[in-house]
């Protein structure tokens, strides 16, 4: 069923084996910042002050006053992936946060089809196993890569790149589905299920912006779960001013929103707007004491606030008017 | 009545007292964990939080001291403690453990629910710490219900175990 507004989410009961790493999230929840932390980023003239306004916030320990700004991408994506890593280790089951980090590994799986090293950290795949991906070895990957390569007979090695690209995004959401299965929560299940759908639905568009054939590149992509049926059916339909109709719920919605918008800015709008939907959806978890759901908010938020540091961080180095900036900044609840 | 009913009479309040103190410890100890669990994590990240977290774990203990305390009266009320050899019929036997038994199970849920309620409040201390002093009244509502059952516990033993009802048996 595609949620709507208004939408019921039954929470799990409280799991005391969770209280601890919870607790840490109470702790590292009042850390979280607030959105005037970000307009006023935005509205600084410089970098010396936005340094010393990110004293005290979660970053802090991996800025030093002669860092080079331009790595700042880099520094709050480590910042991100220690925390999450850290939490990994204090959690009873690993799934809330490989969520997150296997979406590192996928970008390495990427970069090795194309012949390029890791450059992300590493999540939940071994460098070693990345790097066999570099010599056409995909025996170690995660069985939903390679169960559909040995099952359809793909060889990656003749596709260009975006469509490797777009195999390894298919893969990438089924093992968000796979390990969102792992884990009995109503409320993470539903935040995959529409952050994948999102994710799809914006993958499509952007190969139909390329000129190519809907048809062909969905063989790649699928199977995503559930949205089987949905995704052939936005392939036949070329026009993508019908599919807010065909999604329908709340991603249809936003889908409809994204395309009232001028014609380079739809896309970037639709992933936000999806990407504020689920945030908002899975803000609901702070109200549990103990449990998966609040890891899964927590890292939820914390992923936004990285990126909008990003973005306001290396908007302001790079001249980006704010009234460009505000607009693209992601929901959040500091 | 026969010298059996008396033996069972007895034993039946004696069990009585066993459940009462052995709920409300077991309640107590799983209150303390949960809370334990909650503070520990905030400690992780805010350890300048412990004196704020203790207060916080340490309410779900109290009903294991109101499960001794009812155990105890039992006890004394009964001649185990300190008293002579008293006659306890098989009725007032059988209400002094279900007494005891009520009141364990009261505690046993109390100290629980204190447990999780003492988790939320440290949520609330860890991301708001001048907020300590209203996060600890919501777990000090539960306590209310644990008291409640103590005193009604009291009650009942005083007034089943007066000399009109119990008598010294003779030696």
């Amino acid at each position: 069923m595609r949620l709507s507004a208004g939408y019921m989410i039954p929470f799990i009961k409280n799991r005391p084996d969770w209280g601890f790493v919870c607790g840490r999230m109470s702790a590292l929840e009042g850390k979280l910042l607030p959105r005037e932390f970000f307009t006023l980023i935005i509205e600084m003239h410089h970098t010396e002050d936005v340094y010393q306004h990110l004293q005290g916030t979660l970053i802090e320990d991996y800025l030093d006053p002669g860092i080079p700004w331009d790595d700042f991408s880099a520094i709050a994506d480590e910042c991100f992936y220690d925390l999450a890593t850290s939490i990994r280790a204090e959690c009873p089951s690993p799934v809330p946060a490989d969520l997150f980090l296997i979406r590192n590994d996928y970008l390495n799986i990427k970069s090795a089809l194309s012949g390029i090293d890791s450059r992300f950290l590493p999540g939940m795949i071994r460098e070693q196993t990345i790097g066999a991906v570099l010599d056409g070895d995909y025996a170690d990957l995660p069985s939903p890569f390679r169960d559909r390569i040995t099952g359809a007979g793909i060889d990656l090695g003749e596709l260009d790149e975006s469509m490797s690209d777009m195999f390894v995004d298919g893969a990438y959401l089924r093992h968000l589905l796979m390990l969102a299965d792992e884990i009995d929560s109503p409320l993470i299940r539903s935040c995959v299920q529409e952050r994948v759908l999102g994710h799809a639905v914006s993958s499509l568009w952007r190969v139909l912006r390329q000129g190519r054939d809907l048809k062909q590149v969905v063989d790649l992509f699928l199977p995503v779960g559930e949205e089987n049926p949905l995704i052939l059916d936005l392939a036949g339909t070329p026009d993508p001013a019908a599919w807010p109709d065909l999604v329908g719920g709340e991603i249809g919605d936003q889908l409809a929103r994204a395309i009232q918008m001028p014609y380079d800015d739809q896309i970037s709008t639709f992933e936000l707007k999806v990407t504020n939907f689920v945030l908002h959806l899975s803000a609901y978890a702070r109200l549990e004491t103990s449990g998966p759901e609040r890891v899964f908010a927590f890292l939820m938020a914390l992923e936004a606030e990285m990126q909008n540091l990003k973005l306001v961080v290396t908007g302001k180095i790079n001249r980006i008017h704010e009234d460009i900036l505000g607009p693209r900044l992601r929901y959040v609840y500091g | 009545m026969t010298p059996e009913w008396i033996e069972i009479g007895r034993g039946l309040c004696y069990a009585g007292a066993g459940l009462t103190f052995g709920l409300a410890g077991a309640g107590s100890a799983c209150g303390i964990a949960i809370a334990s669990h909650a503070g520990a994590g905030v400690m992780r990240e805010k350890p300048e939080l412990f004196g704020r977290m203790l207060i916080m774990i340490a309410l779900p203990g109290t009903q294991g001291f109101y499960g001794f305390i009812a155990a105890i009266l039992i006890m004394t009320q009964t001649g185990l403690i300190g008293g002579g050899n008293l006659k306890i019929s098989l009725g007032t036997g059988l209400a002094l453990f279900f007494i005891g038994l009520g009141n364990g199970i009261a505690q046993l849920v109390s100290s629980i629910k204190q447990g999780e309620a003492s988790a939320a409040g440290i949520a609330l201390i860890a991301r708001r710490p001048e907020s300590a002093g209203r996060a600890i009244l919501f777990p000090a509502f539960v306590e209310t219900y644990a008291v409640v059952a103590l005193l009604a516990t009291i009650l009942f033993i005083i007034f089943l175990t007066q000399p009109s009802v119990l008598q010294l048996l003779p030696q």
